[in-house]
């Protein structure tokens, strides 16, 4: 029997996968890593799925509000910029 | 529009824009800044000092500081990171002042914390070692109302507020008010590398409580 070919360098395992999801989301990958990954992810349905969670709990978290400036600050820095410039 | 110019990369041509309105004091571009700036800012100063009120003051102190400082800005990093590195600095001396300065030390990363539960996944020397031995669920089938409900964002709120301090900050500036990676590493002082493992960690235990509660 031959050798595998060694067009990939690298096949992941799941925990490799795992520890990797958050630089596939963000696109941080090199196009090799990508590859492998997406190979992996193409016939792992877990890591298809754990890579899906993440993504929807990145997506919650983008969802979230963030905290707006109270009014008195506003006023009191507006202030602050027209002493500071004139 | 001033929202888009504070998140840019540094030195494009919006920004350099912005911050010639601000040194000129046109006061619609400052209330635009001070109002897209507010939440990065508010998110760094509650990094390192747990008071809300404080960490207003560290927000007011950074404002005074910026324009103090903003002759000599000279774009090399976006107009966001430089803002935020002032901020972290005042915030870091008023949380030593506190007794509680997160110890940024605390951002180097522990390599010994698993990301998921390693009894999740099979031995070596067992088929498909490292594999799952249960495969997580796939919330693609949930239906959509549940995913975008109000409570699941809940869920997430409550997640990344009870995550250790360093990944809190990490992840509300990247992933609740959208920071770049290197905005988050440089006005923090960290690496890109630490930055994107406390980035991950907290998404992976917000995830685990996520899982929680849609498995139940």
């Amino acid at each position: 029997m031959a050798e595998p070919s060694g067009e990939f360098q690298h096949d992941y395992t799941c925990q490799e996968v795992v520890a990797l999801a958050s630089e596939y989301i963000d696109g941080t990958m090199t196009a090799e890593q990508m590859t492998a990954f997406e190979l992996h992810l193409n016939f792992c349905d877990g890591c298809s799925s754990f890579v899906d969670q993440v993504r929807t709990t990145v997506a919650t978290a983008q969802r979230l509000s963030t905290d707006e400036i109270p009014d008195e600050m506003k006023a009191k820095l507006l202030t602050a910029f027209k002493d500071w410039h004139s | 529009m001033v929202s888009g110019s504070v998140g840019g990369v540094a030195g494009t041509a919006e920004e350099s824009e912005l911050v010639g309105r601000l040194r000129e004091g046109d006061e619609q571009a400052f209330e635009e800044a001070v109002d897209a700036l507010y939440p990065a800012m508010f998110a760094v100063a509650r990094g390192y000092v747990r008071v809300r009120s404080v960490a207003e003051e560290v927000v007011q102190d950074g404002w005074v500081a910026i324009l103090d400082g903003l002759e000599r800005f000279e774009g090399r990093s976006s107009l966001r990171t430089w803002v935020l590195q002032i901020v972290a600095n005042i915030a870091r001396d008023r949380g030593a002042r506190e007794g509680r300065s997160l110890p940024f030390s605390a951002l180097e990363v522990s390599e010994e914390e698993p990301l998921v539960e390693p009894e999740r996944f099979l031995r070596r020397g067992e088929p498909f070692p490292e594999g799952w031995k249960v495969f997580p669920t796939d919330w693609r089938t949930l239906p959509e109302s549940r995913v975008l409900a109000r409570e699941t964002r809940d869920v997430v709120d409550a997640a990344i507020t009870s995550l250790p301090d360093s990944q809190q900050l990490v992840m509300m500036l990247r992933d609740v008010v959208g920071c770049r990676a290197e905005e988050v590493s440089e006005a923090l002082g960290i690496t890109a590398a630490n930055e994107r493992v406390l980035l991950h960690r907290a998404r992976v235990r917000v995830r685990a409580e996520l899982e929680r509660y849609f498995d139940g």
